[in-house]
């Protein structure tokens, strides 16, 4: 048993975190977002260069051959760095679909060296959202449609839908409403082959935002601290008070509960262990929690300015607000806990007697 | 004790109810449910008018004393009007700072002079006050603040040169009562006083700060070489920061009756939400709402309590905490029964985009008014009497 990660992997989340301190700071995101799109071609072909597209696509493939372990770093600095949603749905649970078909398949010729090279970008239609972000410059929608037998796979090019696009509380999301009609020709997976790989796209996209929450909820601590640093009231740091010692204090504690949870799901959803899902629904949960504490004191620590649009906390803490419910809300992930610990024939692993497995 | 309503009592609220019902009509009803300046569809020109409108029924000043040309009424009847008015849609008042804060401590620490020359322009909802207290380098440590006012002996005017901050609803006010150090290298609470200036003077400028919400709701104020006459000092000079206290007694006191009855109706908005999209079969949200129901009837009863008493207790020490900590979880609750729908903003759906105006504006409840650490430091400080943290205060 090894729960830490590779020099290697440690090493390659660093640069990712540095390319993305430069590349995407602040300042540029609120730019990007005010346009109309509100994304750019020019920084995603960076990304594309830095490799962070192809970490998911298997080898033979042209890409990296990374899996969920790997993700479970990089979605903690696509939070930390609040980068939008269409590159883990494009690099990380598109791939995961994709890869999910058989060798040989035309789909995966077709995409997945354009995942790796950055020329496109794929969205995600899962019923558990009513809505598909960054519909609007998909390349290709890989949309889920619920039959009676189970979930069939879709692959619809975007000349095929109708979007209408739906402003969010987060300025950086873009969501779409998507309709569409299911034939045929777009049909990929029938309802039984297709009901496992929408799983195991929800398994993983539930460890994505998980991580996303906390690279967020670091961020926001990171902030909130350099802040009580530099603002003083009473001729001193607010820093140097113990109650806002304190409320940070809290929110590491935190975090670092909810790290170990994340990484144990990543493992589990690499290793395709049976209870990979109760796993990703306690990641979703613990980090979910972790996000919504960091934004709460860290607009308590800033005051007023916290509240303003100026100051960037506010950035962070809406793509944390909206990141809860994604993928699955709070009742929804703990109803799924509910009934693997409760309702099913054997225990999951996760419940008493079992605890450091 | 006795806390069943008089026969009075019910014919008082059913002609708050029935006059409501006739006047929050025609032009008025665009009003409804608005909370106030900084929300797109905010209509100044138009809030000023209900106003005006309340005013002329005698709505404006029901508290206050009939001798300073209110109505007097009694806690009791005070409580219904603002059950009423909220259950009505009654919008934000635009009026608060000046009737509910500025006013009874005008009536307090006015000279018969400055009270017959402000209380009936509040009393008819023509003039509008905001409160300039903050600073950039002055928040929870108010006595820190910088602006000065020096005497202009010749013109027998203050002259006022500095900044104030977050200085809620300034674009929409009149006049603003500003903490001023007007004796020289005074320090931290001595040397202050409350200066009543006129907004609208080329001394003056207001400058909207965009909110994590979108909207502006506060503005920086910069003087540069204000003027007001030497005699609007409410108080006398140099002793600003007893009745800059006396009015933050009012903020976290009466004037949450209001307040109060607004919390009520956005817990039904909550609860109602909760039912339409199924939230409310969910029984771990079913258990928070129950138990926002329970605490905010405590609060309820805690504020009469404490009002009743005439405010100055321990209790009233732990209302502004409590109920910023309620509202604090109510627009979490919000954002929890809005689920997945609580991410997209839809102009066409009223119910929730008013959850997420809960949601959003929730954040601010424990900072306003006295962060919550600064009022624990109190409770602990003035209610217990426990060895103050070592900080450089008052
Ligand atoms: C929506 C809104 C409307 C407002 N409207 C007005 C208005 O109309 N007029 C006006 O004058 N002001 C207004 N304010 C300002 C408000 O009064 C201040 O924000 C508040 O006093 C806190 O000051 P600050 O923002 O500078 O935070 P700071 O004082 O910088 O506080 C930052 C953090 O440090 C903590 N802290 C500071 N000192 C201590 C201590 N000794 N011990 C422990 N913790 C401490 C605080 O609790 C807080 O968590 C408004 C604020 C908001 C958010």
């Amino acid at each position: 048993m090894d729960f830490t990660f590779t020099e290697d992997q440690i090493a390659f989340r660093d640069a990712v975190s540095r390319f993305f301190m430069t590349e995407a700071a602040p300042e540029q995101l609120r730019e990007v977002w005010e346009t109309g799109a509100g994304r750019s071609a020019a920084l995603r072909k960076k990304i594309a260069e830095q490799g962070l597209t192809a970490l998911s696509v298997p080898e033979a493939e042209g890409g990296l051959g990374m899996g969920d372990i790997d993700w479970a770093l990089m979605t903690q600095e696509l939070g930390y760095y609040a980068i939008p949603d269409s590159l883990a749905d494009t690099a990380y649970l598109a791939p995961g679909l994709l890869a999910g078909l058989p060798a040989g398949h035309a789909l995966r010729a077709q995409w997945l060296p354009r995942v790796v090279d950055g020329s496109c970008r794929i969205a995600i239609g899962h019923p558990v959202n009513p809505w598909v972000a960054d519909a609007h410059l998909a390349d290709l929608l890989l949309m889920a449609h619920p039959v009676a037998d189970g979930c069939e796979l879709h692959a619809v090019p975007r000349a095929k839908v109708e979007l209408t696009v739906l402003p969010s509380i987060d300025a950086s999301r873009r969501l779409f409403e998507v309709r569409w009609h299911p034939d045929t020709e777009t049909r990929v997976l029938d309802g039984v082959a297709g009901a496992p790989q929408w799983a195991a796209t929800l398994d993983r996209a539930a460890l994505n935002v998980g991580g996303q929450a906390i690279g967020l909820a670091q961020r926001m601590l990171d902030l909130a601290t350099d802040y009580a640093a530099q603002r003083k009231q009473f001729g001193k740091p607010i820093g140097s008070f113990q109650a806002i010692k304190h409320h940070l204090a809290d929110v590491v504690t935190e975090i670092e509960f909810a790290r170990p949870v994340l990484y144990r799901a990543a493992a589990a959803l690499a290793a395709g262990e049976p209870d990979a899902s109760v796993r990703a629904s306690h990641a979703k949960l613990a980090c979910a929690a972790a996000a919504w504490t960091a934004a709460r004191k860290a607009i308590q620590v800033h005051g007023a300015m916290g509240y303003t649009w100026e100051v960037d906390l506010q950035m962070f803490m809406k793509r944390a607000w909206v990141l809860d419910a994604a993928w699955g809300d709070r009742a929804f992930h703990r109803a799924r806990l509910g009934a693997a610990l409760l309702d099913a024939e054997t225990l999951p692993s996760i419940g008493p007697g079992t605890t450091f497995a | 004790m006795n806390l069943t309503e008089t026969p009075e009592e019910r014919t008082f609220r059913a002609e708050v109810q029935a006059w409501m019902a006739a006047h929050l009509t025609g032009e008025f009803a665009a009003l409804r449910g608005c909370h106030g300046p900084g929300e797109e569809r905010f209509d100044a020109a138009l809030a000023k008018r209900w106003e005006q409108e309340l005013a002329t029924a005698g709505w404006v000043g029901i508290g206050w004393p009939q001798a300073a040309g209110g109505a007097g009424l009694p806690l009791g009847k005070q409580i219904i009007f603002h059950e009423e008015y909220v259950r009505a849609g009654g919008p934000g008042r635009l009026g608060h700072i000046g009737e509910q804060l500025f006013a009874p401590t005008l009536i307090d620490f006015g000279t018969p002079a400055q009270q017959a020359r402000f209380l009936p322009g509040i009393r008819a909802g023509r003039e509008y006050w905001a409160q300039g207290y903050s600073e950039p380098n002055a928040g929870s440590d108010l006595a820190n603040v910088r602006t000065r006012a020096r005497l202009d002996v010749e013109r027998g005017e203050w002259v006022i040169d500095g900044q104030k901050v977050w200085t809620s609803w300034a674009q929409e006010a009149d006049w603003i009562f500003v903490l001023a150090r007007t004796e020289e290298g005074s320090q931290r609470h001595h040397g202050l006083s409350l200066l009543l200036v006129p907004l609208h003077q080329p001394g003056v400028t207001v400058r909207p700060i965009r909110q994590m919400t979108g909207g502006a709701e506060f503005n920086e104020v910069f003087f540069d070489g204000a003027r007001t006459e030497g005699s609007l000092h409410l108080g006398p000079v140099g002793e600003g920061w007893k009745v800059a206290m006396a009015l933050l007694g009012y903020e976290r006191g009466v004037s949450t009756l209001g307040q109060q009855a607004q919390f009520r109706h956005e817990l039904d908005l909550v609860i109602a939400a909760a039912r339409a999209n199924g939230a409310a079969q969910d029984p771990v949200l079913r258990q928070r709402i129950a138990d926002a129901a329970l605490r905010l009837a405590t609060l309820r009863f805690h504020a009469l309590r404490v009002l009743g008493a005439g405010g100055a207790s321990h209790a009233a020490y732990t209302a502004k905490y409590a109920w910023s900590n309620w509202r604090r979880d109510l627009g979490q609750l919000a954002a929890d029964v809005l689920g997945r729908a609580g991410d997209v903003v839809r102009a066409d759906d009223a119910a929730r985009t008013r959850l997420q105006q809960v949601w959003l504006s929730s954040r601010a409840d424990t900072i306003y008014a006295g962060t919550n650490e600064i009022q624990l430091n109190l409770i602990a400080e003035r209610a217990l009497g426990m060895p103050r943290e070592e900080r450089k205060g008052p």
